[in-house]
């Protein structure tokens, strides 16, 4: 619990450093930045990462701030388009590699990404996930070009594998003079930290949050006369389907009014469809296949308790979801799910089968004595933990801290990434810092940054979206153009 | 018309000219600079020079005459097809809208679209080479549904000014079609 009460006091601190003077907090306030949000991931691409990013953005838009995403071209959504509140997206021409993420050769993005800086102005660059080249990309360019950088881990990795070891490396160089990190979770912040050898005063946890919302408990949908066991992740091994299909026959053997309900796809399936033809259990564990995000809250207020068997997780949005949707949680103790909820609000145990069949048969006796709290005042308690506007507020403050930083230059961060990145990788990363700054002054004189419209604003203190909806003919249009662009690009 | 400067997005100079010839009719003439006398000696040169360092090795005078012949079809070519010398949009309201673009041979290609047809005329942004560039295009309803759009016609698609260009052809267009 330790670590709870740390997050309890580092957001005593923030807000008493922001009521600390009114003065102070009036001119943090009224400063607008130019933000541009850059990940591999992003919507069609369905996801954490994704989602975070489109909420987030929409907060900062509402505060004031211009916020434009840039990402890969996903199929034939290549171009420019525009989402609620004139959130601008740069689906951007570059070539996808593996796992929806974009090849790197440290170059080929400078041109298109230094065209959306420069012509949207940008003042802070903010790049997500570890996992994203091109998010890696454009850190190093925003560098490069003087701007400032955050960025914001969505993972945890390992120290052991090579795979591990090498990305970890590459993690390193590319943090070495971002100007601020941000982690979700206390355990996702002590591994970067630790991978990428960072001052950890430069790194801030800021959790995920939830649309309290869309998950609301609804008990009419149970069904009183069994218990129901809903498990919603995708199927691949990181979220130990292994142990799910070790636990089903187990504990459908003591409970024969006990059922499954399991939504995702992955390449685990197999082990769960194993389980059920082994053991008949074809009228008790219902697999639902991949869902859809709107639906997940459909399939949640089916079921009496929540199950997450992940085997490493940087901050789990799913048991929040469960837990919005009055569900009883069981999780495993991995990485950072410990600070997630409340202790009476989860029953945490570890990762093997006998822990989890324990701490599952606890919460079913404690089901069946009706000893629970009701669905809606767990649904009330968590409904204000983890909202995207206080995300927004707090990601407000990393980027008012950033902006008054300098950026090295070019000199400075030589020698910076060969002392902090080791002699070979630093001298290696070093040579690409100069070739990607030469490579800029031959763009800067291709094409000058006077050359380069700049982009007519649709967020932002002179955001023209609002001014444009309220009149209804100028919105039609806005509308006709959302549409062209549908067919053009 | 007192014209700012403007340019097209490599920065060359470009020419804008509107004409009012009554209340609902006006031409938009972009008109890009000539071929310079430099550009064409710079590549001439260029070919003729790498035609006589092969024919030095070779010693065969075909490449000599093949580079000659290169040159002249290659220019002609390049005026009769590509080089656009001005593009002119013609709104007149109620009837419709005339592109044209005439080449530096001489060579005109002239499109005409309907008012019927024809839904907006927005300004949009394109992913154009290695930027991201304005550009202005005539939205095409679609037959089927009214409320839809078909397909998409860019103007101004060889000389592609920059935005303060497009912005000024753009409001006098709206001025025509609101009226109608």
């Amino acid at each position: 619990m330790g670590q709870r009460k740390k997050v309890a006091a580092m957001n005593n601190l923030s807000s008493q450093k922001v009521s600390g003077g009114p003065a102070d907090a009036v001119r943090v306030s009224s400063r607008r930045h130019n933000i541009c949000m850059v990940s591999d991931f992003f919507y069609p691409n369905m996801g954490g990462v994704e989602s975070h990013i489109y909420q987030l953005s929409q907060c900062l838009i509402e505060k004031g701030h211009k916020v434009v995403i840039a990402t890969h071209a996903y199929g034939r959504r290549k171009g420019v388009r525009y989402l609620t509140k004139g959130l601008k997206v740069y689906y951007l021409p570059l070539q996808v590699m593996y796992n929806q993420s974009t090849a790197t050769t440290c170059f080929h993005s400078l041109p298109l990404l230094r065209c959306v800086f420069v012509r949207e102005r940008i003042t802070v660059v903010h790049a997500h996930s570890s996992f994203s080249a091109m998010a890696h990309d454009a850190l190093f360019h925003a560098k490069t070009m003087g701007l400032n950088t955050v960025f914001t881990d969505h993972s945890l990795f390992g120290f052991a594998d090579v795979s591990s070891v090498l990305t970890n490396k590459l993690l390193t160089v590319s943090l070495c003079d971002t100007n601020h990190i941000v982690c979700v979770s206390y355990t996702s912040k002590e591994n970067t930290v630790l991978r990428a050898a960072l001052n950890p005063e430069i790194v801030s946890v800021i959790p995920n949050a939830v649309d309290p919302t869309d998950f609301t408990p609804d008990p009419s949908h149970r069904h009183d006369d069994r218990i129901t066991i809903v498990v919603i992740s995708r199927l691949v091994y990181r979220k130990g389907i292994d142990l799910l299909g070790g636990i089903i026959p187990e504990l459908c053997l003591k409970h024969p009014d006990l059922h499954f309900l399991i939504g995702g796809e992955g390449p685990k399936r197999i082990v769960l469809e194993e389980v059920r033809e082994k053991y008949q259990l074809h009228d008790r564990v219902r697999l639902l296949g991949a869902l859809e995000h709107k639906n997940v809250r459909g399939v949640l207020v089916q079921g009496h308790i929540f199950l997450n068997t992940s085997l490493t997780e940087a901050f789990c949005m799913a048991i929040v979801e469960g837990a919005s949707c009055g569900l009883q949680v069981v999780s495993t103790r991995v990485g950072g799910i410990p600070e997630v909820l409340p202790e009476d609000l989860i029953t945490l145990c570890e990762p093997n089968v006998r822990s989890l069949c324990a701490g599952l048969e606890t919460v079913i006796a404690r089901q069946r004595s009706g000893s629970v709290p009701s669905p809606f005042s767990i649904h009330a308690r968590v409904q204000n933990l983890y909202t995207w506007r206080n995300v927004a507020e707090r990601t407000e403050k990393v980027y008012d801290r950033v902006a008054g930083e300098e950026v090295l230059p070019l000199d400075r961060r030589l020698r910076r990434l060969r002392s902090h990145c080791g002699p070979v990788a630093g001298s290696i990363f070093a040579f690409v810092a100069v070739l990607d700054f030469l490579f800029l002054l031959l763009l800067q004189w291709l094409v000058p940054d006077r050359g380069m419209d700049i982009a007519v604003d649709t967020t932002g203190p002179q955001g023209q979206w609002r001014q444009e909806t309220s009149k209804h003919g100028a919105h039609s249009k806005c509308a006709m153009k959302r549409e062209a662009e549908t067919k053009t690009l | 018309m007192a014209d700012d400067a403007f340019t097209d997005i490599d920065g060359k100079a470009l020419t804008l000219d509107c004409q009012s010839h009554s209340s609902f009719c006006r031409e938009f003439t972009v008109s890009s600079p000539k071929v310079s006398i430099g550009k064409v000696m710079v590549y001439t040169c260029s070919v003729w020079l790498v035609a006589y360092a092969v024919f030095f090795f070779t010693q065969n005078t075909a490449v000599l005459s093949s580079a000659i012949l290169i040159t002249l079809v290659g220019m002609m070519l390049h005026i009769h097809f590509v080089k656009v010398d001005h593009e002119s949009l013609l709104v007149i309201g109620s009837l419709g809208i005339q592109v044209s673009s005439s080449y530096a041979s001489g060579r005109e290609t002239t499109a005409f679209i309907e008012m019927s047809k024809i839904k907006d005329i927005v300004i949009n942004e394109a992913i154009y080479m290695h930027q991201i560039i304005y550009y202005l295009c005539v939205l095409l309803k679609d037959p089927s549904d009214p409320n839809a759009v078909s397909s998409v016609v860019p103007l101004f698609q060889s000389s592609k000014p920059r935005l303060n260009c497009l912005v000024k052809v753009y409001k006098s267009c709206q001025e025509i079609l609101s009226k109608c």
